[in-house]
């Protein structure tokens, strides 16, 4: 039987039995086919039910006089949008004949040649328009008020006011001259009074019994003589009551302004177009399509993430922890299988299962959206259509993650002994993992710099960009490669955790052995999972760091980034490491490979370190005719070392040419090499670690130049047995190229003996004679022989045991 | 005993041979060389060691340098305390748990390098074994016939035969979940026997049962050895051992420290009880309270 058609028996027996867990049903069908049109329309017509009993209620006003309330019933009563009561029609009541009806009545009974009225174009006061979410229902009261009754409360006779001015004014007579005194008397009595009254409302309105209290300075009278009255209203913000009696009182004390407004541009004869010398108006490109999007990006991202990983929990835990809990582990294991292809059965069933919960979630997002108008609940009644056709995009940006996800819970369910300790684990996997997503989510991220490679907020922001209908290919390609990597690893890491023995039996040996020290064995050369891992860290590390010192105001272009630099370069290629070769008990003299070497490997060193520095840039300008390098982007490369000009070139040498040569080499040569040998063989250790030191470089243009030298120094410090000969080789590289283009260094005295030409560019000659050494240089390294390993990667301290490492 | 004559060279050869064809997909030819008669060699162990890592960074040795055979058509019986490898040897065995030193052939066959091979060959039964509960009996046996290289009718045939033999049927249709104790149990002896291996290796199969299901097992065992197969089971349990067991290896800290038929071992230490001969051997004979 082949392994592929023994896993594919795996996966098929335990998606069976999944699928008849009731609670992977609940979980993965019948939540996202209920919820989201049970949520959605649900809260829709509770929102739309609240919404007329908001305003079918009849709301409390409390005004401070007998003369304020009349004034605010007339207001109220004449509103433009109010329904009109019928004995209201027949005999209108307002002064100012500038209702609606009354202009239309003015419009019939207008004398020929007298001017049209003016016709209502747009609200001087926008009303509330734009707003989204819980102001909806507030918003629209507005331009529908409900009912109110007024009640007058008498706390503070208004005579108490008069009397108070006065009292101020005799007070500060004194000091001033009547006028002034009379102003400020005017000013203090007013502010006194109105906090007086905002006291006094404060009782009634936090005990809900009263919905807003108005406050009306001056004479309402005096308004259609052309007056000004101040109009206070006290409200409750906190209260959704408050809020919306208030939010209908402003709308018709705004349409009453606005009548006012009207009727004395018709007695001054202004056009209304007086009032408005700018007449500004935004208009949008967007086509409905993207309004949809852009308001299905706004959530609908994020549901989805959390869906693809609550859908892989489930039997995530049940095919780990569930399976050893129910004791069948053992059972499945005396079968003819092996581990990797358990593991694998199982990965393709939870991502499966992960996968088809996405794809429901999707699908009844995209149904309650398209059946339920839910879209213009969102986007209040503007014109939007939802771009259905991204949600196939959508889900195919989701597998990634969901293959990511399904490993990297099945990587910390394996370790759990029962159900509920597996479930403790995915908690913090959860919360680690809805950070990022909540970075992606943030409004204005776009796709770009280090989000492309930032797990979960990629996918989050891609998905967003898909429903926009904005597709990137360079971006899409980033984010998917980038995810599929960390799936991979973490495919890779949950393969290994899973086949340890002490996860399988829990009686074998406890899961600290896998993590704490004192389990470890002492070993020479550090294991190839743990090389990886160490790579796998120091790498987004690097890039994260050097990133921001780049952009950080304390070091952009400035000598402190060559500092930062050296202590990062030691942290990070030298430091983790030594941290982990201790922490690993591994010896780190074979582990770092900080041995001596032969003089045959010094000697091919001396050649490489001295010849490769002038192929480099001939390399990099003949790859121009087949690799074009953008101009704008070496327009940007050109600016941003421009700086380095004005520094010490001891300094540049230092950090970039003998700091990096060290530490790169102790971290690609040294650790991860060694770790990588005894796992893939010699050939495969130095092309996998060339092509991470070639990727480690970040330049697109350089890679094949990076990763040539990589494969230079791989064999060299392979077939030494040591990393200084490629230390070396590596010193003299970086400070070669560095001396040779600084005016400051090599640079004029090449050009003068004739070794480069009018562009700096080695002469033939040279060329020749450096293909020649390096070539030397590169058979005196297949000369060398690699030494022969002393004993056994682990140190075995009793006799008699086979070591179990292959050899 | 056809592959104990093999030369060395010719023995590695075609074991890698094997390890190829099984990475290329060519199924395992089923018991190729396996000689089954009465009386021959089935499982030899060679100074077998299990250490596991312990906090002192010096591995534990669970198991040290454990050396025995049992042959077709009898019941080896691994007698020992609670803690004394028993469990661990049998899994190393199985092929659960790779030896850290020392060597198990499946007659010349190392588990170590032919792990899948090999547990095609051992029918492997704990008393705790579980089942998956949401799978019939039925279902259960096929997908553990899929794994052993079976092809659908092959599977029907042989569970079919095992159903009826150990009266399966009457359940055959019912989720293992809502099995009896006794049912559970006679469906897990049936997923043991589904490869008809020529091994059976038994972890404490009388462990937490009733009379009732103890007597099917211990039945079960008498039946398997007289049809020829090698049966290794361990136990605390001294009466099945006396009963069953026609030769013992005794287990202790991690070490075989006696071995032999019943007679030799009350000869040995001139006890004549089995639980006697036990705390003797293992060096236990004092009173635990003293006066």
């Amino acid at each position: 039987m082949s392994r592929y058609s023994r896993i594919n028996t795996i996966w098929r027996k335990e998606l069976i039995d999944i699928l008849r867990d009731r609670r992977t049903i609940f979980a993965m069908v019948l939540v996202p086919i209920i919820l989201y049109p049970a949520l959605m329309l649900g809260s829709l017509q509770a929102l739309e039910a609240q919404h007329s009993q908001f305003l079918a209620d009849r709301y409390e006003i409390i005004v401070p006089s007998e003369a304020a309330g009349k004034w605010l019933r007339r207001v109220l009563d004449t509103d433009a949008v109010r329904r009109p009561l019928p004995e209201e029609v027949e005999g209108g009541t307002l002064s100012e004949s500038d209702s609606p009806q009354d202009v239309a009545r003015a419009a019939q009974t207008r004398p020929a040649g007298a001017e049209p009225p003016l016709r209502r174009e747009a609200p001087l006061i926008e009303e509330g328009r734009g707003t989204r979410g819980a102001a909806g229902p507030r918003a629209a009261v507005r331009g529908a008020p409900p009912e109110y009754r007024i009640t007058v409360r008498e706390s503070y006779p208004h005579a108490l006011f008069h009397g108070l001015r006065a009292a101020l004014r005799e007070g500060l007579r004194g000091g001033m001259s009547d006028a002034g005194a009379d102003e400020a008397a005017g000013v203090l009595a007013g502010t006194i009074w109105r906090n007086a009254w905002i006291a006094d409302y404060a009782g009634p309105l936090l005990a809900g019994t009263v919905h807003v209290g108005v406050i009306v300075e001056g004479d309402a009278a005096a308004l259609s003589g052309g007056g000004n009255v101040a109009v206070r209203v006290v409200m409750d913000q906190t209260e959704i009551r408050s809020s919306i009696a208030t939010e209908g009182l402003l709308g018709v004390l705004d349409r009453m302004n606005e009548r006012l407004v009207e009727a004395r541009m018709r007695r001054a004869n202004i056009e209304r177009s007086y009032l408005h010398p700018l007449h500004v108006e935004s208009l949008s490109v967007a086509t409905p399509e993207k309004v949809g999007g852009s308001v299905l990006g706004q959530i609908v991202p994020l549901i989805l993430i959390i869906m693809t990983i609550t859908g892989a929990i489930y039997p995530a835990i049940d095919l780990t922890a569930g399976e050893r809990e129910r004791g069948t582990l053992e059972t499945l294991m005396v079968a003819p299988v092996a581990t990797v292809e358990l593991i694998a059965g199982k990965f393709i069933v939870v991502t499966m299962v992960s996968l088809i919960s996405a794809g429901l979630n999707l699908a009844s997002i995209g149904g309650t959206i398209w059946l339920g108008g839910l879209g213009k609940l969102l986007t209040r009644g503007q014109e939007v259509v939802i771009p259905l056709s991204a949600l196939p995009w959508v889900l195919l940006a989701l597998v990634p993650l969901a293959v990511m996800f399904g490993a990297v819970l099945l990587a910390v369910c394996s370790f759990a002994r029962s159900f509920k300790e597996a479930q403790n684990y995915v908690m913090p996997v959860m919360v680690a993992a809805m950070i990022p997503a909540v970075v992606g989510i943030l409004p204005g991220t776009r796709l770009e710099g280090p989000l492309l490679v930032m797990p979960v907020a990629n996918i989050v922001v891609l998905t967003r960009e898909l429903f926009v209908g904005r597709f990137d290919p360079t971006a899409i390609v980033w984010v998917i490669a980038s995810t599929s990597l960390y799936a991979g690893a973490a495919v890779a890491v949950a393969a290994k955790l899973f086949g340890q023995e002490a996860v399988l039996f829990a009686d074998s040996g406890s899961v600290r052995t896998i993590f704490q020290r004192r389990y470890f064995t002492p070993r020479r050369v550090p294991t190839a999972a743990s090389a990886m891992l160490v790579l796998g860290l120091v790498f987004p590390l690097n890039f994260f760091i050097q990133r921001a010192l780049g952009e950080s105001p304390l070091f952009h272009q400035r000598v402190e980034y060559l500092y930062a630099l050296w202590a990062v370069f030691l942290l990070l290629f030298v430091g983790v490491p030594i941290f982990a070769a201790k922490y690993m008990r591994v010896t780190e003299r074979t582990a770092l490979r900080v041995g001596g070497a032969s003089p045959l490997a010094w000697g091919a060193a001396l050649c490489l370190g001295l010849s490769t520095w002038v192929l480099a840039p001939a390399w990099l300008a003949y790859q121009q005719s087949f690799m074009q390098i953008p101009p704008d982007q070496l327009h940007a490369l050109e600016v941003a070392t421009a700086w380095l000009q004005d520094i010490p070139l001891w300094l540049i040498v230092l950090v970039l040419a003998v700091t990096a040569g060290v530490c790169e080499e102790v971290f690609f040569r040294g650790y991860v090499l060694s770790g990588l040998r005894p796992a893939i063989g010699p050939v495969a250790a130095i092309l996998v670690v060339a092509l991470a030191f070639g990727v480690y470089h970040n330049s697109a243009h350089r890679l094949i130049l990076t990763s040539g030298l990589g494969l230079m120094l791989g064999l060299l410090a392979l077939r030494s047995g040591s990393i200084w000969p490629s230390v070396l080789v590596h010193v003299l590289h970086n400070g070669l190229t560095i001396t040779a283009s600084r005016s400051d260094g090599l640079k004029p005295w090449l050009a003068q003996s004739g070794w480069t030409d009018a562009d700096g560019m080695p002469v033939p000659g040279l060329l020749m004679a450096a293909g020649v050494l390096t070539m030397v240089g590169l058979g005196l390294c297949l000369a060398l022989r690699e030494p022969a390993r002393v004993g056994e990667d682990r140190i075995v301290a009793t006799a008699g045991v086979r070591s179990a490492s292959p050899a | 005993m056809r592959g104990r004559v093999l030369p060395i060279r010719l023995r590695r050869a075609e074991s890698a041979r094997s390890r190829r064809d099984a990475r290329r997909g060519v199924p395992p030819t089923r018991n190729p060389t396996l000689d089954t008669r009465h009386g021959c060699l089935m499982i030899r162990t060679e100074k077998l060691v299990k250490t596991f890592p312990a906090p002192t960074g010096e591995p534990k040795r669970a198991v040290n340098e454990v050396s025995f055979e049992v042959r077709a058509g009898e019941v080896y019986g691994l007698l020992g305390p609670n803690g004394a490898g028993k469990t661990t040897t049998l899994r190393m065995i199985s092929g659960l748990l790779r030896p850290t030193a020392g060597r198990v052939f499946i007659q010349d066959r190392d588990v170590t390098d032919e792990p899948e091979q090999v547990k095609q060959q051992i029918g492997y039964l704990t008393a705790n074994t579980g089942l998956y509960v949401r799978l019939s009996v039925s279902e259960f046996l096929h997908y553990f016939a899929t794994l052993y290289g079976m092809d659908r009718a092959q599977a029907r045939q042989r569970i079919g035969a095992l159903a009826e033999r150990l009266r399966l049927t009457d359940f055959m249709e019912l989720r293992c979940g809502a099995l009896s104790t006794g049912q559970r149990q006679r469906t897990n002896i049936a997923r043991a026997l589904l490869a008809d291996p020529p091994i059976l290796v038994l972890d404490e199969p009388t462990l937490g049962l009733d009379v009732l299901s103890n007597r099917i097992m211990l039945e079960f065992i008498r039946t398997q050895a007289e049809a020829g197969r090698a049966i290794l089971l361990s136990t605390h349990a001294l009466d099945e051992i006396e009963a069953m067991c026609r030769r013992i290896g005794l287990i202790h800290n991690g070490r075989m420290i006696a071995e032999g038929t019943l007679d030799e071992l009350r000869r040995l230490s001139g006890r004549e009880r089995l639980s006697d001969v036990f705390l003797e051997l293992v060096g236990a004979h004092e009173p635990v309270f003293a006066d």
